[in-house]
């Protein structure tokens, strides 16, 4: 059986939320070593009375969903499942904070609502009247992977048609503030083409929301089958890495030379990198790789911007110059794989194949 | 009671964060909850909080609470009332 992805909507620091190609201009504002999303007029998808009490996220998530429902022709689908590591944080902060201030009296309910982390899919959910399945995976870096492996599961059961997925995490200036203690982030000013590059210790923090809309019909505008996926938690070393990728591989029979774009989560730290610089010089050399994370910043369900990417290369044929990293793309783009790892613990392999 | 009024209509559109009304746009007899304003039930609440943090007002019998957010007059007349029996 196979999955196809036939729609796609993201909300990120670049101007994706539209449908169609891969955004023409690029130019991620990066603030310090932040990245915040770049917000779309809302409106357009969201009820007025409804986004009074949506948090960014929350806003986020209903924007890329709905926008890749629309993509794929699909009104209600049979199942909404999302991935967040960190779930409506803002809210959460606000929520906390009234609880200290006010000695745990007199709290609104508004933001207790909406601070649980399966608020998007949720509300996703009341927006649709959709009464079918619906979960929230909270898996730190595999978060969005796990939401993706239950659609796996659920399509291949064959009791559904259509499915709506995603990742999606917002940073705040809170969380950004404690995650900046643990020296994750650069502390000298650096722009988006100089990132990759970098030989320093650290990171852009980032933030976004991608859905996908999976199924089993390859409908109008599919991108891409969802070929494969898998995990490794903590892998030993480098070289067992690159013997998990030759194996997924395999299970799929292809080989690294049938991969025509290596998709990295390269994201400028220099003890970070060190995975995907074994990965491309070992098993990929000379061959194409692109990254994102210059794009999108890190963040745990970054990947779900990567599957997005992916989605893009493999429609349109073509490898936005801003995404190539080395290498020399082929005329044809069939196969793309998308290795990511978060924090060095969390490593995912997605393949995608052209339809 | 004009002046309550105008305090009370700039505290629920801060409140409810009702990013597109202004204040003044809001009728006194207007009704707050369904085709007026049209609250929900989440409001409701948020509405006895701002009672309970503004004024200081406890709403004991349940029952009330649609009388007394039927409009901003309504409200405004219950805190008076309050105010004046303490």
């Amino acid at each position: 059986m196979s999955i196809y992805i036939q729609g796609t909507g993201c909300v990120s620091p670049l101007e994706t939320a539209a449908e169609g190609l891969f955004p023409a201009v690029v130019n991620p504002a990066y603030d310090g070593a932040r990245l915040k999303v770049s917000d779309p007029d809302y409106k357009q998808w969201i009820d007025i009375k409804q986004i009074r009490r949506m948090s960014r996220i929350i806003k986020m998530g209903v924007a890329a969903a709905k926008l890749s429902l629309q993509e794929a022709g699909v009104e209600k689908p049979d199942a909404i499942i999302t991935g967040t590591a960190y779930g409506c944080l803002d809210d959460t902060g606000v929520f906390l904070t009234k609880m200290i201030n006010q000695q745990e009296e007199m709290l609104t309910p508004t933001s207790f609502i909406q601070s649980t982390h399966n608020t998007v899919a949720g509300q996703i959910a009341l927006m649709l009247s959709c009464h079918a399945y619906n979960n929230t995976f909270v898996h730190k870096g595999f978060s969005f992977e796990s939401a993706l492996l239950d659609s796996i599961m659920i399509l291949k059961e064959g009791k559904s048609k259509h499915i709506l997925m995603g990742g999606m995490d917002e940073l705040t200036t809170h969380s950004f503030n404690i995650i900046s203690r643990f020296n994750r982030f650069k502390k000298e000013p650096i722009t988006h083409t100089e990132l990759l590059h970098s030989t320093t210790p650290g990171t852009i923090a980032g933030e976004g929301a991608a859905c996908f809309v999976l199924g089993t019909e390859k409908g109008d505008n599919s991108y891409a089958r969802l070929t494969g996926l898998t995990t490794s938690y903590k892998p030993g070393s480098t070289a067992e890495i690159a013997a998990d990728i030759i194996a997924f591989l395999a299970v799929h029979e292809i080989t690294q030379e049938d991969i025509d774009l290596l998709i990295t989560g390269r994201n400028g730290d220099s003890e970070e990198d060190v995975w995907y610089e074994h990965v491309e010089s070992t098993l990929f050399p000379g061959q194409a790789v692109g990254c994102f994370k210059h794009l999108c910043g890190e963040y745990p369900t970054a990947s779900s911007f990567g599957m997005w990417v992916g989605c893009k290369v493999l429609s349109s044929g073509q490898v936005p110059a801003t995404v190539l990293f080395k290498g020399k793309t082929r005329e044809k783009i069939k196969k793309v794989l998308i290795y990511n790892h978060y924090k060095g613990t969390h490593h995912s392999l997605i393949l995608l194949t052209g339809c | 009671m004009e002046k309550l009024m105008a305090a009370l209509k700039a505290q629920i559109v801060e409140q409810l964060n009702l990013q597109e009304v202004k204040p003044e746009e809001i009728g006194d007899d207007q009704p707050l909850f369904k085709e007026g304003l049209g609250l929900d039930s989440i409001d409701a609440l948020e509405l006895i909080v701002l009672l309970q943090q503004n004024y200081n007002i406890r709403i004991a019998n349940p029952e009330q609470g649609p009388e007394i957010f039927r409009s901003v007059r309504t409200m405004a007349e219950f805190i008076t009332a309050h105010q004046t029996k303490q």
